[in-house]
């Protein structure tokens, strides 16, 4: 898409929903093109699988249209309000993990040469830092992940989670601690040496 | 506050999710795109207002056949008490603009007895 032939190029994302739900079937794209590739990194950062992150980035989108004729002007930005909703479904998605294996886990591949090698163990990282992030309290899990993965300040996620910044900072120690020591009994097995830092 | 012995790991991984850049395929696109179509609102446009005449879109903006009986109804009822008016209407009019004051359309004392009237 070339923005700058754009009529809307330059326009705030809640304009667009609001030409959206006016039928404008052009703030659609436009919105898309913006919005679902941080959505589908979020939802990977968090859920470690593709599959499943493409699935709660277009839940995440149906959710946009839906809410785009009664979106209250001022109240949220789009993309807090995104944040959030992301936040919630990938937490849905870990819970329902706990106990069980992510979907990536199951498939092994065969193929062992240096690059595909390097590939499967950052494959395999990803996968056990989300399922670490499945066995945390899910606020904490939303807070570490807002922080850590997404790189947002406190004041930033604190305004996605609707909480004071104070605890934000709680939650995010705690669920850093928590995380730690979660991952510490896999450091070998993801490749990482048993020395202390 | 304590470094955990395990912080440097997490770190890493952290950075290593943070690099994660996934691009939409084309297929996830066209589906949430779909979805988009699916859900948009409607539109009035002027053609879809245009295409009815005038009486039918008067008709339709006071609220149809049943909001015009009602009208009817009501236009019928205040031209009846504009004629006769019931008698609490009567003693109410008399109590703010006084008892001299009294008309009538059809004085029977006017068509019928003549010689009531004043000469000349």
């Amino acid at each position: 898409m070339n923005a700058s032939l754009d009529p809307f190029a330059g326009a705030p994302d809640e304009a667009l929903l609001v030409a959206y739900a006016n039928g404008d079937g052009h703030a659609a794209r436009l919105l898309t093109a913006r919005l679902l590739p941080r959505i589908l990194a979020q939802a990977t950062r968090m859920l470690g699988t593709r599959t499943e992150a493409e699935d709660v980035a277009q839940d995440a989108m149906m959710r946009l249209w839906k809410i785009a004729p009664d979106w209250r002007s001022g109240e949220a930005q789009v993309t807090t309000w995104l944040y959030r909703v992301v936040s919630n479904l990938c937490t849905d998605r870990l819970r329902k993990r706990r106990g069980g294996v992510s979907l990536d886990q199951v498939a092994e591949p065969l193929d062992t040469t240096p690059s595909v090698a390097a590939q499967m163990q950052t494959k395999a990282r990803m996968t056990a830092l989300s399922d670490a992030l499945a066995e945390l309290p899910e606020r904490q899990a939303q807070a570490v992940s807002l922080r850590h993965l997404e790189g947002l300040s406190n004041p930033e996620i604190a305004q996605i989670m609707d909480i004071s910044v104070r605890s934000v900072e709680s939650l995010t120690a705690r669920g850093k601690r928590a995380l730690a020591d979660i991952m510490a009994g896999r450091k070998a097995e993801l490749g990482y040496d048993d020395e202390p830092a | 506050m304590m470094m955990n012995p395990h912080d440097d790991m997490l770190d890493d991984l952290f950075a290593m999710a943070r690099g994660e850049k996934p691009v939409p395929g084309d297929d996830l696109v066209a589906r949430v795109l779909a979805d988009a179509d699916a859900i948009q609102p409607g539109v009035v446009t002027a053609a879809t207002t245009s295409q009815k005449g005038l009486w039918p879109r008067l008709l339709e903006a006071v609220g149809g056949w049943p909001a015009i009986s009602g009208l009817a109804a009501a236009t019928v009822a205040g031209i009846w008490v504009g004629i006769a008016p019931p008698s609490s209407v009567e003693d109410m009019t008399a109590s703010w603009i006084g008892d001299e004051v009294h008309v009538s359309l059809f004085s029977a004392d006017l068509m019928l007895d003549e010689g009531a009237l004043p000469d000349g």
